[in-house]
């Protein structure tokens, strides 16, 4: 399909050298497994009105029509009539509605990956009320069968299924979080036995917000609830989701749901990290194929939670005017909209809303794996510039989150822009305004 | 102008039978309205016909119910008698003349030969072709055999009634009879239809009038009908046509609307697809119309009126069956059979995805897309 | 038998043939293909969460706030035609004695030039529409035959519609039957393309809107 643009070659690892052929029939059987009465409803109500262009970052930024986000479904589509509607025989039979080549499968490797970040945007704006986002999702599998995830998000994913952990680290992972713990004076719980609730950590706090992981380890202690990390399933973030590898998404949360039955947890906590949350709380279950034993909640749910039943006593805070960015998997997407808005509310924080916010936030560009793609970083910053720009309009001085991925992007997209302002985590905000004293007293 | 015969003329006629000009040239006027000429046509008409020879007819019935000729005979203007006595040579009709048997046979024999090339035939009926043509003879001959030999010396067949014109009652589903109209067996004659069943008198006599004073063919329609009375729709000329316009209609024959004369398009009025002149000439001299009397116009001027569907549907409406003689109840029930029917397809277009699917997922296990 | 007993006897007996199967069969084509139970622990009970699917069956019938500004005319755009074309088959007199025979209730009628005024209208719009799918980008790069041939469907029984009740390009009753047969045709059509978003419109909405619900997700 060529609409004039430039389409970048694939970027693919090494491992995934496949002839084109190889490439179409494994899209093909991709598709062809994705394929259920849902998402068929989803496939067979789309009227091509083109709405969905205008809620997707890529395309207000670019006005570049390849990013309507229904088109970068299209081979899903199209494998659709072919395989499995109803007139599927005589699709096939008048030589209709033809498969995608492995060729053109390549470029869209790059609708599919470096220009969505499966923020579902596009979803609330469907006349249809189709969940495009989820068909999306869906046709990140069948890449994947084809061999067409991204080098970055297919090596990272591999590793992670091997070893635990998306990278190689200098240290295991535990002896970071211990040492951590000493750096900032808090006690963290590791591989204890039973516990209540099991924690996990996102890998970019690890490395980039160590703090991060203090205030974790801070609030749970404050709280008092018996909990632990357990070193065979630490890391929160799940690769096999962005990379599209249905089976490889299920064998890295398999880890985390075997901790947890080891150790007893009653729930799971997801540390401020958007699509962990999505991968474990509301796929993981469908992946194992039965329900959790325990509850997945993510943390700043599980506070609001604590602090609706009087156990989190909170501190006013006092940040001055503050904004707060809603990442997409927890907010829009994962339902987690009340609960930061009600700890900032219990810290007595100047909340600006921008304009776009609560379900409708635009997503920070580096959602769905987007960050670790090098390639996509042009086409990222430029759907950022909105961004930044509903940032700044609410003239807040501090500017919150509740995702690592969202403030590693923002992070980048300071540096890049020379923006004058730092995204702060709303957990270590919670943390540094507990309220030890009345604790104390009441103990 | 075509020589009907040798003989006297119209006019001379005329002063035979001590019809005065005065006389004469009234009834010229009236006829010339009738077919919308000028005001001076009638003038012109009256000299034509007093010039032209008196033609000789020979009126044949086939397959018909007399209707037409019954229509006929009620025509005021020219009456039949003032036709037969003073314009026309009516030398053979077996319905209206004298004699029978033989010697009526003899009649007709006897005016096409003096008159060969030059007279005119008028038929009302269809010819039934089925089975040698056995289900319409007279005399021990059958009408196809009677029609072929009376148009061969034919200056021109006026076709009177829907039967002759498009085979009408007749040739209605399932036409046992192999009832045809007369233009499919006369291929090189020129005919002039006046549909109708039965057409409007007035507008038979004025159009053998017309024929008779030019001695011309009159513009036709695609149907070989006259264009003057054939030329609009009783829709288009119904003084009810207002009410269609507002969108008031009579649902019953007695209803409000019915009695306020709304328009009768839901009652299954066929004005708005039927052309004829009963919206301005209308019947029994003027008087009415079958609207104005709060019928719904049947469409009898119309090829094929008579397997349109029930009469009293609308024109919108599904026509379900070859004569709308399947009920709503029915169709619904062949709609939820075809339902059905869509559930066993759909089922089965289903069972072979998941088929394709489940190969497919067993193919995918075997090729390397998982291990690296 | 004429070009009109034709359209509005078997051509339209095969053509709502063809409807019935059609749609059934492609329904069920899909409704019956696997549908994956969810494991996952729903925040909202599934009251709540169909009640959910309710509220999106009806919000999503006008852009949230926040989408006005770029999609707002789009959508009133083809509000306006749909609008024109529910006027128009429903509420002109021959065709609620038509859908009377099918369904065996009458309603009040719009006077014909009402009517005429929206249908001239509702074509109008439909030009405006097409014009709008051949040069926007986003359309013109998503539309296909499907796209283009529900269009040409639509617009003929709009137009044939609108010559046979103005009398032009023939006889009426051809014209009538030309009319009747580009319904049939779109009939026909129907159950094959995109028309059958008629069906799609709620369910879909409702069935998409309780699984957000049910995340307690935006909807």
């Amino acid at each position: 399909m060529s609409n004039g643009h430039a389409v970048p070659a694939a970027n693919l690892a090494p491992a995934e050298a496949r002839t084109p052929q190889a490439r179409e029939l494994g899209a093909m059987r991709g598709f062809a497994r994705e394929i259920g009465a849902l998402s068929a409803f989803r496939l067979e109500s789309c009227i091509h009105c083109g709405m969905c262009a205008d809620a997707c970052h890529f395309y207000i930024a670019t006005e570049d029509p390849k990013y309507t986000p229904i088109w970068k479904v299209e081979p899903f589509k199209r494998a659709y009539r072919r395989e499995a509607s109803a007139f599927a025989p005589l699709f096939r039979l008048f030589g209709l509605a033809r498969e995608f080549s492995g060729e053109a499968l390549e470029q869209w490797q790059h609708l599919l990956y470096d220009s969505c970040n499966l923020c579902g945007r596009c979803s609330l704006i469907c006349p249809m009320g189709i969940d495009v986002a989820a068909l999306i999702e869906q046709a990140r599998h069948a890449m994947f069968e084809a061999g067409l995830a991204p080098k970055e998000l297919y090596e990272k994913a591999a590793h992670q299924r091997r070893d635990g952990q998306p990278e190689d680290s200098s240290e295991p992972y535990r002896d970071q979080l211990l040492a951590i713990g000493s750096r900032y004076g808090v006690d963290i719980p590791m591989d204890r036995p039973q516990a209540e609730v099991m924690l996990t950590v996102p890998r970019t706090d690890i490395e980039h917000y160590p703090q991060s992981v203090a205030a974790l380890a801070r609030v749970m202690a404050h709280l008092g609830v018996s909990c632990t990390f357990r070193s065979d399933g630490l890391v929160a973030e799940n690769y096999g989701y962005y990379a599209g590898g249905k089976d490889w998404q299920r064998e890295i949360s398999r880890r985390l749901i075997d901790q947890a039955l080891v150790c007893g947890a009653r729930v799971l906590i997801v540390p401020e990290c958007g699509h962990a949350y999505t991968a474990l709380r509301w796929e993981a279950a469908d992946l194992y194929g039965k329900p959790l034993p325990f509850a997945v909640r993510h943390i700043t749910e599980y506070l609001a939670e604590a602090l609706d039943a009087g156990k989190l006593r909170l501190r006013k805070a006092a940040p001055g005017a503050t904004t707060f960015h809603d990442p997409c998997q927890l907010v829009r997407k994962g339902g987690v909209t009340d609960a930061p808005r009600k700890l900032m509310q219990a810290m007595g924080v100047d909340l600006r809303e921008m304009k776009n916010h609560g379900g409708f936030s635009f997503c920070c560009g580096g959602g769905g794996g987007v960050l670790d793609i090098e390639r996509a970083a042009p086409l990222r910053y430029r759907a950022m510039e909105n961004k930044l720009r509903e940032i700044d309009e609410t003239e807040a001085k501090t500017f919150l989150t509740s995702c690592s991925d969202c403030r590693r992007t923002y992070d980048d997209g300071k540096q890049h822009f020379n923006w004058d302002k730092t995204p702060d985590s709303l957990l270590e905000l919670v943390a540094a305004s507990l309220d030890t004293t009345t604790k104390e007293a009441t103990a | 102008m075509t020589e009907y015969r040798d003989g006297p003329t119209i006019g001379e006629t005329l002063d035979q039978h001590g019809v005065s000009r005065r006389a004469f040239l009234k009834y010229c006027t009236a006829m010339a309205s009738l077919l919308a000429l000028p005001p001076l046509a009638g003038r012109a008409m009256a000299a034509q016909l007093r010039a032209a020879p008196r033609p000789s007819v020979i009126y044949l019935s086939f397959q018909e119910c007399t209707g037409c000729l019954e229509s006929l005979t009620r025509s005021f203007s020219p009456s039949i008698e003032n036709m037969i006595f003073d314009i026309i040579s009516l030398d053979y009709d077996d319905t209206l003349m004298a004699a029978a048997g033989a010697q009526a046979e003899t009649a007709r024999a006897q005016a096409m030969k003096d008159n060969y090339g030059k007279y005119i035939v008028v038929i009302d009926g269809s010819v039934p072709v089925a089975d040698g043509g056995v289900y319409n003879c007279a005399g021990g001959r059958s009408a196809v055999d009677i029609l072929t030999e009376a148009a061969e010396g034919a200056a021109a067949i006026v076709c009177v009634g829907t039967c002759s014109s498009f085979g009408g009652v007749p040739f209605a589903d399932p036409n046992p009879t192999g009832a045809r109209p007369i233009s499919d067996l006369v291929p090189d004659k020129p005919i002039i239809n006046v549909s109708g069943c039965p057409p409007i008198p007035e507008v038979i006599t004025a159009t053998l009038m017309q024929f008779v004073s030019t001695g011309q063919v009159p513009a036709l329609d695609a149907h070989r009908r006259p264009k003057v009375f054939f030329g609009n729709t009783i829709h288009d000329r119904c003084y009810r046509r207002p009410f269609y316009d507002q969108g008031k209609f009579a649902k019953t024959f007695d209803d409000e609307g019915a009695r306020n004369g709304w328009c009768l398009f839901e009652l299954g009025c066929k004005g708005p697809t039927t052309y004829n002149a009963c919206a301005t000439v209308k019947w029994n001299g003027g008087v009415s119309f079958p609207i104005e009397s709060g019928h719904p116009c049947l469409g009898c001027s119309e090829p094929n009126f008579w397997d349109g569907g029930s009469f009293y549907s609308a024109l919108s409406t599904p026509r379900w069956g070859k004569a709308g003689e399947i009920s709503r109840a029915e169709a619904w029930t062949a709609a939820g059979g075809a339902a059905l029917a869509g559930v066993a397809l759909g089922a089965a277009s289903a069972g072979m995805s998941r088929l394709r699917q489940r190969r497919h997922e067993q193919l995918g296990t075997e090729t390397p897309t998982k291990e690296s | 038998m004429d070009l009109l007993n034709f359209a509005r006897g078997p051509g339209l007996q095969l053509a709502l043939l063809v409807f019935c199967v059609g749609v059934v069969w492609r329904i069920a084509g899909f409704v019956l293909l696997r549908v994956r139970r969810d494991f996952n622990e729903p925040r909202k009970s599934l009251l709540k969460a169909a009640g959910g699917g309710l509220v999106t069956l009806g919000s999503r019938s006008w852009p949230h706030p926040e989408f006005i500004g770029r999609t707002g005319a789009g959508e009133a755009l083809g509000y306006a035609y749909h609008l024109g074309l529910f006027i128009v088959v429903l509420l002109f007199a021959p065709h609620i004695t038509f859908l009377g025979s099918l369904f065996g209730v009458t309603w009040p009628a719009l006077p014909n030039s009402v009517i005429t005024i929206v249908s001239v209208l509702t074509f109008t719009l439909l030009l405006a529409v097409l014009f709008r799918r051949l040069t926007h980008r986003v359309l013109r790069m998503l539309s296909n035959f499907d796209d283009y041939f529900s269009w040409f469907v639509t617009t003929l029984v709009i137009v044939t519609g609108l010559m046979a009740t103005a009398h032009l390009g023939g006889p009426y009753q051809t014209i009538l039957g030309l009319h009747i047969l580009s319904f049939d045709l779109l009939l026909i059509w129907f159950p094959l393309g995109k028309l059958m978003h008629a069906f799609y419109i709620f369910p879909s909405r409702a069935i998409n809107g309780a699984l957000l619900s049910r995340k307690g997700a935006a909807s």
